[in-house]
């Protein structure tokens, strides 16, 4: 090879240069931060909440509504349960719905957002028409609108916010495939013999995953949020299992007096949000992607 | 006496908590009225020394050292004010792409209104609406856009590439500066445009008495338009004196390598590659193509792509499809591959896929920067046709017998594409397409996308696969000087029909048809001997054929075509 073909020894991967935006990023750190304690929180909850046992049907009238101390940090509920150890088993149930919505819609919306943007024609047509009816439809109508039909669970809120969820996912990958599927590699990979699976998850998906992963993320946020408006509507977990949205819709009644008992679980949500919408952020910014 | 003066200037950018020199003790100066071309090959820091001298250095760039003087004016000492003052009057660019330099949406006469108005108001000058179009009517007739009114009033997309860069000339004409700094003028253009083009930057400078720093990476454009040469590489500037002294006794060994590895059109150096008769592999008769279009009125009609093409392609030959953009050369190629179907004539296919291959033809792509999937390595790209050509036990030693093929080291297997510089992945390119036993491989401008010097390799490593490998080629390419000595055969192409066929010898001896002449005409060359030996072309034929300079027609643009 001749010595005016050579790559530059000091070129850096793309890898670490992702790496240095996001460590150079305060918000993006944060975010990770309050992601990670989130995680671990809900993980530890038994070990490191002072009343475990509280999540269940305990009952301890002359405690309840006791205001923070150093017994309760945030004060007592109308039963007299330590409000921050239910607020911290909180985060299980709406880490149980972001898991349970996403781990069905992410891969639904991606490889029917890949179908249509690399077949084009019939399946085109079909699967971005079926997306902007779904998108039309109010996710809290729609939602509403299952619980009143079946029941008021949780797992019927998760099916019916998995319903319309996908839809968001197969609009960003269409869009990222359409990109793509023009290019000379996925013509070449043809010609070389590959069929349309290999074509879809080897060449085309690969280059998806930096969307994917950053939409998933702002996604956990919005289904926080969104799971916590369903179960302060009505539409929760089985009492006395904690929650935060229920727990925010419990305290309300006693506002203004006994405001701690919806401040910790009000604060838990927002916390929550911030951290994944803040991940979010910083992922985008690595990846230098639009999502 | 000097105007442009550079003195020791050292640079570097700084990113990613790093910091990277880009320009070693860079001297030199450019007198008045004298053209100085900068050559250099990507990444030489060639364009970062005019951005340093305009004033327009990205925010990671810092000047380490050194000192630019203008018409003895310190340039780092001024403020940031005066040095906004000087652009456009002291020094002007010229851009190196016309077909991204204009904003769409907005017309022809208001880009060129822009500029002239701040540039009045940073001058403290209060000029009129009337005034200023008088002045850029004169300037448009400057740049031989003889209709000035019609252009003036035109959104970007009427005008074709050549009357785009010419406007982009006229920009940087606005205000009478005395140096013209030109990145790369023309070569996003056809080679007949590009020659235009250079001619009209020529005249300019010489009727002015302007001072040009001419960039460029093209030896056989520095020929035309310099009286001095710097050449610069990885940041130093390695050689410099007048242009016959560089070009006929080039000091350097570097100037040497580049000078050898730009294909020569004339003279003892060109090599005739010899012509295949064996039998055919792929007969085209009377083909005709047509786009249909898709609209809801004008359904039925459409596009002529290429007409009543008659080719044979002979096993073991390197046949050449030659012609400018929108010429169908593209369209012919995919139709030999069986990617598109002709709407008329008859594609005789006779030559049988090698044993355990699926195809008879594979295609090596201009930009091998978009035929590598970014996401997949060298090894999980060569995978792909192996999976289908070798049982899995043998992959692995045939993707490493690949990579010794086209000499690349077997470490490379685990590697990104943007870990590998252009010319070696456009080698993995190749590699890709030999593991799918092709015996037919198409060449879609394997090489327009690399320095002049990679190019030499790679054509090098074609040549010599061709022989191992008893492969055919087909090359698909604009290059003439390139396709001098790489072809057997070359068709050369013009508006969708062949004009010429031949061996490169006959038709760059004697071309019968005077577009072919024209074309051959173009191409800048590197020696005044190469220069005389070009078929001369009258000027009837060049207004003819080419995009001339006068009102010039508003250039259709061929659609999905190129």
């Amino acid at each position: 090879m001749s010595h005016l073909d050579t790559t530059d020894d000091t070129q850096m991967t793309a890898a670490w240069m992702g790496w240095y935006r996001f460590s150079r990023n305060p918000a993006a750190i944060i975010g990770a931060a309050i992601v990670i304690s989130v995680l671990v929180m809900a993980a530890l909850a038994p070990w490191i909440t002072p009343f475990p046992d509280h999540v269940g049907s305990v009952v301890d009238f002359r405690n309840r509504h006791a205001p923070p101390s150093a017994v309760n940090w945030m004060g007592t509920d109308k039963a007299g349960r330590d409000i921050f150890s239910r607020t911290v088993f909180g985060f299980r149930v709406s880490l149980l719905l972001v898991f349970g919505v996403l781990v069905i819609s992410v891969p639904v919306g991606a490889v029917l957002g890949m179908c249509a943007g690399y077949f084009g024609g019939w399946a085109e047509k079909i699967i971005t028409g079926l997306t902007n009816v779904m998108l039309a439809m109010p996710p809290l109508v729609m939602a509403l609108a299952i619980g009143n039909v079946l029941e008021p669970t949780l797992i019927n809120a998760m099916f019916a916010i998995t319903l319309l969820w996908w839809t968001w996912h197969a609009r960003l990958v269409y869009r990222v495939t359409v990109s793509v599927a023009n290019e000379d590699f996925i013509e070449a990979a043809r010609l070389a013999g590959a069929g349309p699976v290999h074509i879809l998850f080897r060449e085309i998906l690969p280059n998806c995953i930096a969307v994917i992963s950053v939409k998933t993320t702002l996604d956990a946020a919005f289904v926080i949020l969104f799971g916590a408006t369903l179960s302060f509507l009505g539409f929760g977990v089985k009492p006395p299992t904690p929650d935060l949205g229920s727990m925010v819709a419990d305290g309300r009644q006693f506002l203004p007096e006994k405001w701690w008992e919806v401040l910790a679980p009000g604060f838990a949500i927002f916390y929550a949000t911030l951290g994944f919408n803040l991940l979010g952020d910083g992922l985008r910014d690595m990846f230098d992607v639009e999502a | 006496m000097t105007l442009l003066d550079v003195n020791g200037l050292n640079m570097s950018f700084s990113g990613y908590g790093r910091t990277r020199q880009v320009l070693h003790d860079v001297s030199f100066s450019v007198g008045a009225s004298e053209r100085v071309a900068l050559i250099g090959e990507t990444g030489s820091g060639k364009s970062v020394t005019a951005k340093a001298i305009l004033g327009t250095l990205p925010g990671n760039a810092s000047v380490d050292g050194g000192s630019i003087a203008f018409d003895g004016l310190d340039l780092f000492r001024q403020s940031m004010a005066d040095r906004e003052k000087l652009k456009g009057t002291a020094f002007s660019i010229i851009m190196q792409d016309p077909l991204s330099s204009f904003n769409p949406v907005f017309r022809i006469g208001q880009h060129l209104d822009d500029v002239m108005y701040y540039a009045d108001r940073r001058r403290g000058e209060v000029s009129s609406a009337a005034e200023r179009k008088a002045r850029i009517h004169d300037t448009l007739r400057k740049v031989q856009l003889a209709d000035a009114g019609r252009v003036y009033n035109a959104w970007p997309f009427e005008l074709s590439g050549g009357m785009r860069q010419r406007v982009l000339i006229a920009l940087a004409l606005l205000h009478r500066p005395r140096m013209l700094i030109a990145d790369e003028p023309g070569t996003a253009l056809d080679v007949t445009t590009q020659d235009e083009i250079l001619r009209l930057i020529n005249r300019l400078v010489a009727e002015e008495g302007l001072s040009l720093l001419m960039i460029t990476h093209n030896l056989g454009v520095v020929r035309q338009t310099a009286d001095r040469v710097l050449v610069m590489r990885h940041g130093k500037i390695v050689e410099q004196g007048p242009l016959a002294q560089v070009f006929d006794a080039p000091q350097e060994q570097y100037t040497r390598d580049l000078m050898a590895a730009v294909p020569p059109l004339y003279g003892p150096q060109v090599v005739d590659q010899p012509v295949s008769h064996k039998t055919p592999m792929i007969t085209l008769q009377g083909v005709k193509k047509v786009y249909a279009k898709r609209g809801l009125f004008n359904r039925g009609e459409g596009h002529l792509a290429v007409d009543d093409i008659n080719i044979t392609v002979n096993e073991g030959e390197i046949f050449g499809l030659a012609g400018e953009s929108g010429s169908g050369k593209t369209t012919v190629a995919r139709m030999m591959m069986g990617l598109l179907s002709q709407t008329e004539g008859m594609i005789a296919v006779t030559g049988a896929p090698a044993e355990g291959a699926q195809r008879l033809s594979q295609i090596v792509y201009q930009n091998p920067g978009t035929s590598l999937n970014p996401k997949r390595t060298v090894a999980q790209t060569l995978s792909v046709p192996l999976a289908r050509t070798e049982v899995p036990a043998d992959r692995q030693a045939r993707m490493e017998e690949l990579l010794t093929l086209v000499r690349l080291p077997v470490s490379y297997l685990s590697k990104y594409p943007h870990e590998l510089s252009g010319g070696q992945k456009q080698r993995v390119a190749i590699a890709r397409a030999l593991a799918a036993k092709p015996r037919l491989i198409i060449l879609d401008e394997p090489t327009s996308a690399l320095d002049v010097s990679v190019q030499k390799t790679v054509i090098d490593l074609l040549l010599e696969l061709r022989e191992s490998l008893g492969l055919t080629y087909v090359i698909i390419s604009h290059d003439l000087s390139l396709m001098r000595n790489f072809c057997s055969r070359i068709a050369i192409m013009l508006k969708g029909e062949i004009v010429e066929q031949g061996t490169p010898a006959e038709v760059f001896a004697e071309a019968r048809h005077p577009y072919t002449r024209a074309l051959i005409s173009a191409i800048p060359v590197l020696t005044a001997e190469e220069q005389a030996l070009k078929p001369s072309v009258t000027e009837e034929e060049r207004a003819r054929f080419l995009v001339t300079s006068g009102g010039g027609q508003a250039a259709p643009q061929a659609t999905g075509t190129e």
